[in-house]
Parts: C-alpha cells; sequence; structure tokens
C-alpha cells in the first residue's frame, strides 16, 4: 500500500532504520469516535462525485449495451454485449491500444525520472531556483491545442525545426525524416510532446512531496557516511513512495487517454497508424454517432487500465521489499 | 504541542541526495554542474514557449513561420492590443478568473475532507468508495459527456458560470482527493495522540494539525484545480451557447477559423491566458518547498 | 489493492443488473407534423443561430456588426443571438445539444452535415415548412442545392458555397522548367515529369474533398446517382485511374507528403507562395490568407485539371438549417429569408462567403476578382454523395486512399477494399 509514516524517532537512528516502518493502519485512532464523523467529513466530495461521475458513468455504461441513438425522442435498441464484441475483433481498436501502450513506455518512464531528477535538482537552495521552477512548469500551464501545433510544426518534414537540426545542423542525416508521415516516428514526436508538457507536472508534485520528508533522515544518513546514491535510495525514494506511486499511476492513466496532441499532430494517420483509444473512441462517438461503440471500448480500456494500475501497486510493493 | 520534530533552519535547507555542500562552499564544482544540467532543461522546456511569445509580437500571419522565430521579428503590440479589446477578450478573462478562483476554493475545502476520512479513518464501504473515486480517474472524460450534459441541463447549468463550476470541481475530486490522502497519510500518528491528549476534538485536530501539516499538499491541490479550471475548453464548449458566458479558452479558440487561423491573435491571447496561471504557481510554490515539519512547529 | 479491483468489478456488475430498470427514451418515429410557416407574417421574440464563420476574415464582424443589425431593424423587438462555435467543434456540439435538447433555432451547417442531423432528426424540413421553399431553390446553383436533400425531401438552403481551383506560383512554374500551367491530367503529369524530383502539385490531404476531383475530370464517380451502391464507380477503371496517377505522383515525389493527411508537411496555402509546390487545388479562402501572410505573392487560378469527364471540381459551403426543437419557427423562417436575401449575401460576399444564388454572381464577381474563376468552375462542380452515412464513407475512403499511397495496397485492391465497407452502409440509407 502506498502509506508509509515517517516518524521523528527514526530521525536520530541509522539510515537503516529510516526504512518505512510497516504501516500501522487499523490502530486505535482510525476508529471513529462516531460512525457517522468520517461520513461527515467524506460527504460533500462523495456526493459530488457520485452525481457528476458516477452517475454518467452508469449511463454510459447502458449505452455500451445499445445501438443508441442520439435524440432521447428516438428508440434505442438493446444489442447486449455486440458492442464489446465488435471491438475485441476490431484491428483498429487493437491498433490504438498498442499505440497507446507504446506512447506510454516512451513518455512516462522518462518523464517521471526527469521529473525526478530536476525536482531533486531544484529543491535545494540555488540562484534563480524560483525563475528556473517556473520555466519547467510553463509547458504544463500552456494549452493543449497551442502546444500540439507548436509541435506539429517543429516536425514538419520540409523546413521543420527538428528536420533543420538533423539534416543542416548536426548533419545527422541527408534526408529530412518524415516525422509525422509514418508510424513510429509519428508517435515519438508525440511522445516528445508528451514529456515536454507533463515533465513539469511530475516536478511541482514530486518537488512538494521531497519538502516533506524529514531533514533528519538526510542529516542521520550523513552521519552514518551514507554517500548521495545512498541517501537517494535509502531516504528520498522511500520517504515519497506515496507520491511517486501516485505520480505514476497518474501517468499512466494520461497516456492512456493522450488524446489532443494526437488528434491535432497526426489525426490517428497515415491510414489509421497512429490512431490512440480516445481519438478513435470520439470518431465513433460524436463523427460517427456510434456512442454505443465509443461507451464499450472505453469500458475496456478502462479495464486495461486496471490492469497495469494493478500491477504497478503490486510491483512497487515488491519493490518497497528489495530496497533493504 | 510537540517539538519534536523542530529542526535548526540551516539543516532543514540542507541538501538531499548531494553532500552537506554547506560547509563546503563556496569553492563548489557541483554547484556549476547542478546549475548548467538545470539550464539546459529550462531551455528545452521554454523553446516552444519562446516561438509562441515571438510569433504573438510579430505581425499576424495566417501561417506559422517555419522554421519558427524564437526571436521575434518586426516587434509589434498588435496582436496583444487586438485580442484584448476584439471579442470581449477582457469579460472572457473575468469569467475565467470567476470561475478558476471559486473552483480552487470548492475543491480545495471539499477534498481535504474527503481526503481526511480516507485517510483518518476506517469506516464500512470504504474501500469501495475509494475504488469509485479511482475509477472516475479512468475513464475518460468525453465518453460520459452526452450523459452530464443531460444531467447539467435537468441541473439548470446550461449557460452557467456557476454550472461550470460546480462540475470542474466535482472534475477535480478524485484527483485532489488522491494527493490529499497520501500527505494525510503521512502525518505522525504521535502528533494525533498528543492532541488527543489535549482533549482536542476530530475537528479540531483536521484544522490545526492536518491541514497545516498538508500545507505543499494543499498548494499543490489549489495550483492544480486553478490550471483544471482555468484551461478546460471541451466541457465549456459543450455547456456555453451565451457569448457573454465564455471561459478564456473558449475566446481562444475562436481566433481559430475554418480554413486560417490567427495565429498572432491565439498566440497572444494564450500567452495573456499563461500570465495568472504562472502568477498563481509562484504564490503557490512558496508552500510548495515548506517542510511538513514547518507546520508541525507553529 | 486487489480487494479494490473486486468491489469495483461488484460495482460494475451491480450496474449492469441494475440497468433494466433504466430507459432510454420513448420509441417510434419522431416525425412531428409540419405545419406551413407563412411567409411575410409579423414576427416577433427571440431566437438563437450558431455558425462557425472565422473571426480572422471578417466574417463575424459582418454577422453580428451588419448583417443581423439590419436584420433586426426590418422587424422591430426581435432578437438573434449569434454564436460562433470553431468549425472543428460544431459537430460535437451539435450533437451533444441533440442529445440534452438544447439545440438552437438556426444552423449555419456545412454541407456534408445536412443529411445526417436530417436523419437523426433533429431538423425542420423546409420544403415543407416554408411555403416559398421553390422560389428560394430555384435561385441555388443546383450543386449546392443537391446537398440539401435527403429522404425525398429539402431540409436546408444553400447559404453559402466555395468550390475549388487550380492556384499556381508561375514563377516556381518556370523555375521548374514547366512554361505554363498544366491544364489537363495528361499534362499534369508530363510536368511532373520535367521537373524530376521536385514538386509539381501539393494535395492537403486524400479524403474525398482533395480527390474527387482528379476522379471526376478523369471520369469516374464514387457512387451512382442515386447514392445507392459505389461497387462500380468508385472501384471502376476511371476512379481507380484517377487514384493511380496520384499514387504514381506521389511516388515520384511529385506530390509532398502533405498528402497523407496532411500533418507532416508544409501545408499548401504556405508552399504555394514560398514557391516550394508550383501548384495546389484550393478554394477562395486561400486569396485573402495568403494576402495577409504574404503580401508580395500574386497567385495565379486555372480551371481543375480536366480529363475524359471535363473539369470537374468539388462543392463545398454551408447550408441554413432550421432545427425540429425551435421554439418560434415563424421567426427562424423569416431569419432564414434574410440570410439568402441580397442584402446579407452580399454583405458576406465582401467577407469571402461566396453566394449560391445564380443572379448574384455578377455582384460577387464585382466585389472579388478572384471569385470569377470559382463562379465558373462552379458550374461544373458536383456535390460529394448526399448520405447521412458520410462521415463514415469519408473515413474508410481516406484510410484505403491513404493505403494505396503508402504502397501497402494497389490502388486497385484499395478501392476494392473500400467498396466493400462503404456499399453497406449506403444500403443502410
Amino acid at each position: 500500500m502506498p502509506s508509509q509514516d515517517v516518524l521523528p524517532e527514526q530521525a536520530v537512528s541509522t539510515p537503516s532504520a529510516a526504512r518505512p516502518r510497516k504501516p500501522g493502519r487499523g490502530g486505535a485512532s482510525r476508529r471513529p469516535s462516531h460512525w457517522w464523523v468520517p461520513w461527515a467529513f467524506a460527504a460533500p466530495g462523495l456526493i459530488l462525485f457520485l452525481l457528476t461521475t458516477g452517475y454518467p458513468l452508469v449511463r454510459s455504461l447502458q449505452i455500451s449495451f445499445y445501438n443508441w441513438s442520439v435524440l432521447p425522442t428516438q428508440a434505442s435498441t438493446f444489442i447486449g454485449l455486440d458492442n464489446y464484441i465488435r471491438a475485441l475483433g476490431d484491428p483498429q481498436f487493437w491498433t490504438s491500444v498498442v499505440n497507446a501502450g507504446v506512447y506510454l513506455l516512451m513518455s512516462v518512464p522518462a518523464t517521471v525520472a526527469l521529473g525526478l531528477f530536476f525536482a531533486i535538482l531544484l529543491q535545494k537552495k540555488m540562484p534563480g531556483r524560483t525563475l528556473f521552477r517556473v520555466l519547467f512548469y510553463i509547458p504544463v500551464v500552456t494549452s493543449w491545442v497551442v502546444v500540439s501545433l507548436l509541435f506539429k510544426f517543429l516536425f514538419t518534414t520540409d523546413n521543420g525545426a527538428v528536420n533543420w537540426f538533423i539534416t543542416d545542423f548536426f548533419s545527422f542525416s541527408d534526408h529530412a525524416v518524415p516525422w509525422l508521415e509514418q508510424r513510429w516516428t509519428g508517435l515519438i514526436a508525440i511522445s516528445l510532446l508528451g514529456i515536454w508538457k507533463n515533465l513539469g507536472w511530475c516536478l511541482v508534485v514530486l518537488l512538494a512531496s521531497l519538502g516533506g520528508v524529514g531533514e533528519e533522515l538526510y542529516e542521520a544518513a550523513a552521519l552514518d557516511g551514507a554517500n548521495a546514491w545512498h541517501k537517494f535510495v535509502h531516504v528520498t525514494l522511500p520517504g515519497i513512495r506515496g507520491t511517486l506511486l501516485f505520480v505514476l499511476v497518474l501517468q499512466v492513466i494520461g497516456a492512456f487517454n493522450v488524446f489532443p496532441s494526437v488528434l491535432l499532430m497526426t489525426n490517428g494517420g497515415p491510414a489509421g497508424s497512429t490512431e490512440v483509444p480516445l481519438t478513435y473512441m470520439y470518431k465513433q462517438a460524436f463523427s460517427f454517432l456510434d456512442f454505443g461503440y465509443g461507451s464499450a471500448m472505453s469500458f475496456i480500456l478502462a479495464i486495461f487500465i486496471f490492469i497495469v494500475s494493478f500491477a504497478q501497486f503490486k510491483f512497487l510493493g515488491e519493490k518497497k521489499e528489495t530496497l533493504r | 504541542m510537540t517539538t519534536t520534530s523542530l529542526q535548526p533552519k540551516s539543516l532543514r535547507e540542507a541538501d538531499i541526495a548531494g553532500g552537506n555542500e554547506r560547509s563546503k562552499r563556496p569553492l563548489n564544482a557541483w554547484l556549476l554542474v547542478r546549475v548548467a544540467i538545470i539550464l539546459c532543461g529550462a531551455v528545452m522546456m521554454v523553446a516552444p514557449f519562446l516561438i509562441m511569445v515571438s510569433t504573438s509580437l510579430e505581425p499576424n500571419t495566417a501561417t506559422l513561420p517555419n522554421p519558427p522565430h524564437f526571436l521575434p521579428q518586426n516587434l509589434t503590440p498588435a496582436n496583444y492590443e487586438e485580442a484584448w479589446t476584439e471579442n470581449n477578450f477582457a469579460g472572457f478573462f473575468g469569467n475565467s478568473a470567476y470561475v478558476s478562483v471559486l473552483t480552487t476554493v470548492a475543491s480545495v475545502v471539499i477534498s481535504s475532507m474527503t481526503a481526511f476520512a480516507f485517510a483518518r479513518f476506517d469506516f464500512p464501504l470504504k474501500n469501495l468508495m475509494f475504488s469509485m473515486l479511482l475509477a472516475g480517474l479512468m475513464i475518460p472524460g468525453i465518453v460520459v459527456i452526452v450523459p452530464q450534459f443531460v444531467l447539467a441541463k435537468s441541473l439548470n447549468m446550461l449557460d452557467s458560470l456557476e454550472g461550470l463550476v460546480f462540475f470542474y470541481t466535482a472534475g477535480q475530486i478524485a484527483f485532489t482527493t488522491f494527493l490529499l490522502r497520501a500527505f494525510f497519510e503521512r502525518v505522525p500518528r504521535e502528533l494525533d495522540e498528543a492532541m488527543t491528549v489535549d482533549g482536542a476534538g476530530i475537528l479540531r485536530k483536521f484544522l490545526v494539525l492536518y491541514i497545516p501539516l498538508a500545507r505543499p499538499a494543499l498548494a499543490t491541490a489549489a495550483v492544480f484545480s486553478f490550471l483544471g479550471a482555468w484551461d478546460e475548453y471541451v466541457w465549456a464548449l459543450t455547456v456555453i451557447s451565451d457569448a457573454t458566458k465564455r471561459t478564456l479558452p473558449l475566446g481562444i479558440a475562436a481566433f481559430q477559423g475554418e480554413h486560417s487561423t490567427a495565429w498572432g491573435l491565439v498566440f497572444a491571447a494564450s500567452t495573456l491566458a499563461v500570465i495568472p496561471v504562472i502568477a498563481v504557481y509562484i504564490a503557490g510554490q512558496k508552500h510548495l518547498i515548506a517542510g511538513i515539519t514547518t507546520g508541525a512547529v507553529k | 489493492m486487489m480487494k479494490k479491483l473486486v468491489t469495483l468489478s461488484s460495482i460494475a456488475l451491480l450496474a449492469a443488473a441494475g440497468l433494466t430498470a433504466c430507459d432510454t427514451g420513448g420509441g417510434g418515429a419522431q416525425s412531428a407534423a409540419v405545419s406551413t410557416l407563412s411567409s411575410g407574417a409579423a414576427v416577433s421574440g427571440e431566437i438563437t443561430f450558431w455558425h462557425a464563420y472565422s473571426a480572422g476574415g471578417g466574417e463575424i464582424k459582418a454577422l453580428e456588426n451588419t448583417v443581423i443589425p439590419n436584420f433586426e431593424k426590418l422587424h422591430p423587438g426581435v432578437k438573434v443571438k449569434a454564436m460562433q462555435i470553431p468549425d472543428k467543434d460544431m459537430h460535437q456540439k451539435l450533437v451533444t445539444a441533440a442529445a440534452g435538447q438544447s439545440l438552437p433555432d438556426v444552423v449555419r451547417a456545412d454541407i456534408v452535415t445536412v443529411p445526417e442531423l436530417a436523419k437523426i432528426g433533429v431538423l425542420t424540413p423546409l420544403s415543407e415548412a416554408m411555403p416559398d421553399f421553390q422560389s428560394w431553390a430555384d435561385k441555388m446553383f443546383p450543386g449546392p442545392l443537391a446537398t440539401n436533400k435527403y429522404n425525398g425531401k429539402s431540409w436546408g438552403l444553400p447559404l453559402d458555397t466555395n468550390t475549388k481551383v487550380v492556384i499556381y506560383n508561375d514563377e516556381a512554374l518556370k523555375a521548374n522548367g514547366v512554361a505554363s500551367v498544366p491544364k489537363t491530367l495528361d499534362e499534369l503529369k508530363a510536368a511532373a515529369d520535367k521537373v524530376g524530383g521536385k514538386y509539381i502539385l501539393a494535395e492537403g490531404g486524400s479524403g474525398a474533398w482533395q480527390m474527387l476531383p482528379y476522379i471526376w475530370s478523369n471520369g469516374g464517380d464514387m457512387t451512382d446517382p442515386d447514392v445507392k451502391k459505389s461497387s462500380g464507380y468508385l472501384n471502376g477503371p476511371k476512379a481507380v485511374a484517377a487514384l493511380q496517377m496520384i499514387v504514381d505522383l506521389y511516388n515520384k515525389k511529385a506530390i509532398p507528403g502533405v498528402i497523407l493527411g496532411g500533418s507532416g508537411g508544409t501545408p499548401t496555402g504556405d508552399g504555394l507562395p514560398k514557391g516550394m509546390y508550383p501548384t495546389i487545388v484550393d478554394g477562395p479562402w486561400t486569396f485573402p490568407n495568403m494576402a495577409t501572410s504574404y503580401p508580395n505573392f500574386h497567385p495565379q487560378t486555372s480551371p481543375m485539371f480536366s480529363g475524359a469527364g471535363g473539369s470537374i471540381s468539388v462543392v463545398g459551403g454551408e447550408d441554413i438549417v432550421m432545427t425540429q426543437q425551435s421554439k418560434n419557427k415563424e421567426l427562424s423562417a423569416e431569419f432564414i429569408r434574410y440570410m439568402l436575401s441580397p442584402d446579407a449575401q452580399k454583405a458576406m460576399g465582401q467577407v469571402g462567403q461566396l453566394s449560391a444564388e445564380k443572379d448574384m454572381a455578377e455582384t460577387m464577381a464585382a466585389i472579388q476578382p478572384y471569385y470569377g474563376a470559382f463562379l465558373e468552375q462552379l458550374k461544373t462542380a458536383k456535390p460529394r454523395p448526399a448520405t447521412p452515412q458520410w462521415a463514415k464513407v469519408d473515413d474508410i475512403f481516406t484510410k484505403q486512399a491513404q493505403l494505396a499511397l503508402q504502397g501497402k495496397l494497389s490502388a486497385q485492391e484499395a478501392m476494392d477494399a473500400a467498396v466493400a465497407q462503404i456499399d453497406p452502409l449506403l444500403a443502410q440509407g
């Protein structure tokens, strides 16, 4: 489980003792004084969530079992699992899932690793630190539409800035790379945008988390003669593990849901080879008015995401043990 | 209050992964390397943004300059003047500010309560409820947009800024609850128990102990909530039809025509739109670095 | 985590079980009786109008500062609330609003979406609702008018129209050793051989909007005249030969990669003035765009490359339609009449909106010199097949054409595959 406590008394012990203690869940202090107390705290959020997300989700699940007609005045036909069966046999759907997987592998590890790397560098005092933090955050706040169009221009085949660097500046190659005109290079360009855009987000969350790791732990580790790498592995990583997991899980979910960049950079082309699940679903629902099919695909995708998220919890849970 | 974690200020500012450089300064090559690496990263981060600002400061064109300009040629503020005065842009700015501020306040208040409940207590259906929040993060928004639209209509929330706040806040709940829960769970139980000994009730613990301790997370949640509301496009497009109720992203999208896009205007408007979010980030980031221990000794 | 997954899947099951309790709305067709709306009657009240006019070229200013105020002056007390929706988002917004029963009264809709909107039941058939419909229809060019037909009724009227002609950069042609702009498909092929390795023509995509002019000009077609089947047409020898010609030019690198969806390369309207692309096939909007970005460039026009079928281009543009949900159909009809009146057509013509009315042609040609070439081309231009399934049909065609361009299929194989997918859709109607 991603929870972990950093207790003050551990500060005075050795780095090895700074390892996460087994989370003491279900202790006496976790039991509310009255049954309604936790509900009173949770109610506003849960009610809001259930109303605006839970209910539409159930409706959308319902739609996925229908050949759904857009107009409420027209009848929809119940077709059971037909939309799901159709999706599982649709090669374009599988291509889109594979592309999302490729995007995930190319962008998420790099985004999180670079985010953590720069978060650590930027956590310490240095000249112009605030300015640098702002600069790293700028891509996060710039609209997806604008940056997607910008990257599309950077990767233009003839006269694009990236190709200019490749052919003229560094002379890696004589030929301009048709970045967005073929599958793999297109996915690389989209992944680079993903890394660039999301890095600052990871950085901000991890920076907040690093601030919460007790200094006394580092101090104790230093007294023990630990070097920088040891401190990173034995103090920093365990200290931010919950947040790191949170960042990873959200980035993975985000990768499966990659949308505006693909829509604007390649629009899934050529010949559907860079299609991702959301562009394909969007097309089915809003271009072809096949909402039932679009919903069915989204629930299949949700199952994928579930499996991957589960694997992450599992993997990181075991990792914690091997860190000792 | 406990003072267990009170640390000398200098120690709190000591580095994390590097050596204890405070004592070894000023001759520090490591600092130079660090600055160099960060500088490289920052240049990569900023380059596309420079293109945006440069283009916005050039005479308006229907096509993007290619190769792009990193520095403006023929400097002119015309796009900014036009973007600001045309199409009631100032009004869109006000709408976005109103919606984003209310969303930020509402989502931070509500989700810190929800996160507290999940982090601090065991209660029936807790795992079920938490799984549902998790599911909310996994389903892409466009899939539920039609049912949400029908719901917004029956709640009489079409064409209403408050309606936007309602749905934006709801949309942030899952994310901010996750974020805050991770921080609340890290609050040392000893501090909680010490307050029990002092005779403090749960509400007092929440307000005096947990909230101050989670300040970095609250600041992060606030920054992201603000950004989420400020940048949101698809939902606003779907529910807003009254031209006076448009938010900034709708106003910027309006500069993109069917056959041509006024890039100078789009980029000028986008640059203007980025400024408040950067301001919010600068305001929030002071708290991002405030360590968890700082709150405990207040 | 495992426990959470289990509980979550049980939510899903519970929700599925509970579905029988929900309903998806009433049954039956919605064809409400259409009442006839008298012309010239007093109107009052308020309507909303959705459109995708561009902000850049002054279209919105003309609409909001001239056309609508003039209409409101003609009918004191009425109000038209105009809402601009970006072109790329219009379809999504319309669909969502239809599902939520929140459509506006009048919409300026892209011509290819009208049959689809008619089919899902959100439009009022103007041919039945407006007693003076025929007199308006008679004014229109037949190509744009045909885009409003579905199921034996006419659901809208052409608000503006456009087509594409060959636009060329004379200097770039001469620099590549081509003395004059190719007039026919054969001359185009010959010119491509001459420029050897350099671009002769650029197309911004491989959809029906880009490819049909070649297919039609070569004497081929996409479907039969009733839009019931595509086999024997789209995979017929003339259509396939036209596509094969484009594929050959692409393989010779005489056509740049932008044809694969328009994502990777320099846009056509950018490459032409820069001299990268000597010729493009594009619409009237190119002129004001190039005038702002490349003031020193003077584009020249020539009719669409001709072949066995003549010089046939494609009709674009928008229709004006009235929704079923409109609460003030009298005023909506009156607004539609005004939008089609010489006053409004002229005001919009001044900012780039070409009228689809025959007797406006002279006025239009006088407003902008470059309109002349497009008006001439419009006389033979054809609309894309009017079918509610158009979005899917075009998607299938585009994908197969891209596979042919990439060399993954021959042009014949690609079109055979396209026909096999398109015909079942056309059969659904």
